[in-house]
């Protein structure tokens, strides 16, 4: 027993008895000369039966803890073997048992006891992860030190070899082994470091609800069943640390850690509110697509109400505006312009009279200029009808514009040659991605424009070129018109318009065409028409022939004369 | 109703003290005669275990010479003796404790203490001794609180494994080395012809109640050396199938 006052190794004087375990006294010793204070634990060897065995231990377990080196755990500085005792000299850790927390204020805080359970668990597994592993086995309230700044620190490493060197054959006391784990009675396996969980998870136990569970009932019931605000995401941990089977508990310190880490993830509340936010960002969600879904049948709708408007109006068609009303209605079809399997369209209706007049000329213009529209309140909007169709349907865009193009070239009611080509260019122009021959037109177009400019002008070099160009033009139309029309009714029909349209530019150009390249070509070029026009035999298209035939002649006079002339 | 009484103890075949304490007393009162029977099973390292178990036995003499005869001045009620051991019990847990803490040792004892009026009988428990009535049958009348009884008592285990279980020796709680005792209470009517007994783990562990009832049905007991024959008999069995623990039994004989 040292006695208080006394020097202990010359240095340590001791100054109090702080303390007293199983084979131990430990006293609060200053080392004067570095005016540091320090934990002396003495072993007194006439208090023990066996010293020696005793002894053996205490030196494997201080050459153990000597090396260890963690702020949750004091350190072991020295130690000094006398002839009376065994003496350990140690960091003196200043403040109080949690042992003596629970006994003064009962059950501890909840973010108090989650904060140690953290710094326990870290002790824990920095202990678990030497070589070889320390099992402490002594997890208990009155081992853990809380420290004037609030930290924990684990004392005492004594206890737990002295249990396990325990002969269970003799009656023992619950209360003397603090929190054993089933496995630590022996006969249910090794102790190992899932033992500590179990230690930490009973300790954690103890200290939030401030009951013990070496006490009577004895049981570690769920923690909420005790104080229902406690957290049950603890609730869940506790339960888990503290299963009977170690394969059912965290089985290292660091699962536990994490768990401890996330405690309030595995909450109710916090899970309660996760699922809130799930429903919060849900809720928009599902709306999003409801409306979605509404707004695309009600477009659907619309637009099918629209097509229903727009056969209707269309079947009903009788007079131009009509066919301007049904465009209006939906500018991205082109049935109103062409026309379906039951009912002509626009274009239709402008030429089946054989011509198409000036005032038509200028409704078709309008088209380009955009519609007026009326809506349902009375205001009226401009819809550019062509430039919306393009937008929808680029095949059937062109196939519009070459159509109206057609029409004025075929149809339209103009007595100068030029003019006419100048108007269906203006709609061929838009056609001419997809209707090679929209291309010629345009280009004949040119020709006749420069050819009336240059004439006015009296350029004469220019206006032979540009002769020479016309006559380019017009043999190409020529193969065109061979090698790619059909040979159906409409085919041939066309094939015939095209002739007959060669035909007319060569009468009114025959001069200007035989000098630019011969009058023998010129001829060869309408014979080789004439030659074709009569090989068709389609009773439809008789007349048509008829006509060509006559105006092939009329040219042919023509170009002959022309010949004489010269001749 | 009168009352033969006889205590036994053994200190066994390994131990080197015998750390089982018992007491029982015929006491004159001005309600007729009673008897305080108390049996402690001491333990604790540095075989000062005797000394836990002598001190609750002692606690309980001194309640039986100055407290029972104020008692006895009115009818006894539950309560009172309830709250007077609740009390012996307590005291002596924080005394133990404080001896042990001085000496830096932990140790401790179990107790059963029974008091049999003319009417009642009235039994306070700790730990793992018994107290049994022997009348038609054989009746345990306290609960062991040891954690194999616990583990039964919670379906985790059978009785046959709790018989061979390693931790059958171990205690819930005892006097002395809990933070604070928890004992349990038995209170009833008493029975003529019956025989009472008292007796630690050791006592019972190698032998079945149905050969305790046999030894000591109320009709082979009719005197104290018969009583006292017997349980010498039972002891001896007990140490023939190698119990290792020390044997005590007491027994009361009413008629």
């Amino acid at each position: 027993m040292l006695e208080i006052g006394s020097l202990v190794d010359g240095k340590y004087k001791i100054l109090n008895k702080v303390g007293q375990g199983g084979m131990s006294v430990v006293y609060l010793a200053m080392n004067e000369k570095a005016n540091k204070q320090w934990a002396v634990k003495e072993v007194r060897k006439d208090g023990v039966l066996d010293f020696e065995s005793v002894k053996q231990g205490l030196v494997a377990e201080t050459d153990i803890l000597k090396k260890l080196n963690h702020p949750n755990l004091p350190s072991i500085i020295d130690v000094i073997d006398t002839d009376e005792s065994f003496i350990i000299i140690m960091d003196y850790i200043q403040g109080n048992s949690l042992n003596n927390a629970l006994e003064e204020f009962g059950a501890q805080p909840q973010e108090n006891v989650i904060e140690w359970a953290k710094q326990l668990c870290d002790v824990l597994g920095y202990l678990h992860s030497r070589q070889p592993a320390i099992i402490y086995r002594d997890m208990k309230p009155a081992n853990i030190m809380l420290k004037p700044d609030g930290n924990v620190t684990l004392i005492d490493f004594g206890t737990a070899r002295e249990f396990k060197e325990k002969n269970l054959a003799d009656t023992t006391c619950l209360g003397t082994v603090g929190y054993a784990a089933p496995e630590q009675f022996g006969g249910m396996g090794q102790t190992d470091a899932r033992t500590d969980i179990y230690c930490l998870g009973a300790t954690l136990y103890h200290l939030v609800t401030g009951m013990n569970p070496c006490e009577p009932p004895y049981e570690i019931k769920p923690i909420r069943e005790i104080n229902p605000a406690l957290s049950s995401g603890l609730e869940r941990i506790i339960q888990k640390c503290t299963q009977r089977d170690p394969n059912d508990r965290y089985q290292s310190a660091a699962e536990l850690m994490y768990a401890l880490e996330h405690y309030n993830e595995i909450d109710d509340i916090y899970r309660k509110k996760q699922k809130n936010k799930l429903v919060k960002f849900l809720i928009p969600t599902i709306l999003t697509f409801v409306f979605a879904g509404v707004s695309i049948w009600g477009y659907m709708s619309a637009e099918n109400k629209k097509k229903e408007n727009y056969d209707y109006i269309l079947a009903n068609a009788s007079k131009e505006s009509d066919y301007y009303e049904a465009i209006v209605t939906d500018p991205t079809r082109t049935d109103a312009y062409l026309g379906t399997d039951d009912h002509e369209g626009l274009i239709k209706f402008l030429i089946n009279d054989g011509e198409l007049t000036s005032e038509e000329n200028g409704t078709l213009s309008k088209l380009r200029g955009g519609l007026d529209d009326i809506n349902l309140s009375g205001y009226s909007t401009t819809v550019k009808v062509l430039d919306e169709l393009e937008k929808a349907d680029k095949k059937g865009y062109s196939r519009v514009c070459y159509e109206i193009g057609e029409a004025y070239l075929f149809y339209y009611n103009v007595s100068v040659e030029k003019d006419k080509y100048a108007a269906a260019a203006t709609w061929f122009q838009y056609a001419e991605a997809d209707y090679p021959i929209a291309k010629m037109y345009c280009d004949i177009s040119t020709c006749l424009q420069n050819i009336a400019k240059y004439s006015k002008a009296g350029q004469l070099a220019k206006l032979n070129e540009e002769y020479g160009n016309l006559w380019e033009q017009i043999t190409s139309l020529n193969d065109n018109a061979l090698n790619n029309f059909s040979n159906d009714t409409e085919g041939l029909d066309l094939k015939l318009r095209v002739w007959n349209e060669i035909i007319n530019m060569i009468r009114n150009n025959a001069k200007e065409l035989c000098e630019v390249s011969s009058q023998n070509k010129v001829l060869n070029l309408i014979n080789g028409i004439s030659d074709n026009s009569s090989k068709i035999t389609n009773a439809f298209l008789q007349e048509s022939i008829n006509s060509l035939k006559s105006n092939i002649d009329e040219t042919v006079k023509k170009v002959n004369s022309i010949k004489k002339r010269e001749g | 109703m009168n009352f033969i009484v006889s205590g036994n103890t053994d200190i066994g075949l390994t131990k080197s003290t015998n750390q089982d304490s018992l007491s029982i007393k015929v006491i004159n009162t001005k309600q007729g005669r009673m008897v305080l029977a108390v049996l402690c099973d001491g333990m604790g390292g540095l075989d000062k275990g005797e000394v836990a178990s002598a001190s609750v036995i002692r606690a309980f003499d001194n309640w039986a010479k100055n407290d029972l005869p104020a008692l006895c001045e009115a009818p006894i009620e539950d309560p009172i003796i309830r709250s007077q051991w609740e009390n012996i019990i307590t005291e002596q847990n924080n005394k133990i404790k404080a001896y042990g803490g001085g000496l830096g040792i932990k140790l401790g004892t179990t107790v059963t203490a029974m008091l049999l009026t003319q009417t009642r009988y009235y039994i306070i428990n700790v730990g793992d001794t018994r107290a049994y009535e022997l009348y038609n049958g054989i009746r345990q009348i306290t609960n062991d609180q040891t954690f194999v009884a616990r583990e039964v008592a919670l379906g985790n285990m059978t009785e046959e494994q709790a018989l061979t279980d390693e931790r059958r020796s171990v205690l819930l709680q005892c006097v002395g080395a809990s933070d604070e005792v928890y004992p349990d209470m038995f209170f009833g009517d008493i029975k003529e012809n019956a025989v009472y007994m008292l007796c630690c783990d050791g006592f019972r562990h190698e032998i079945s109640p149905e050969e305790i009832y046999e030894r000591f049905h109320p009709d082979k007991l009719l005197d104290e050396h018969k009583m006292n024959q017997a349980s010498l008999e039972l002891i001896e069995l007990n140490k023939q199938r190698q119990e290792r623990d020390n044997i005590t039994v007491a027994l009361i004989r009413t008629f």
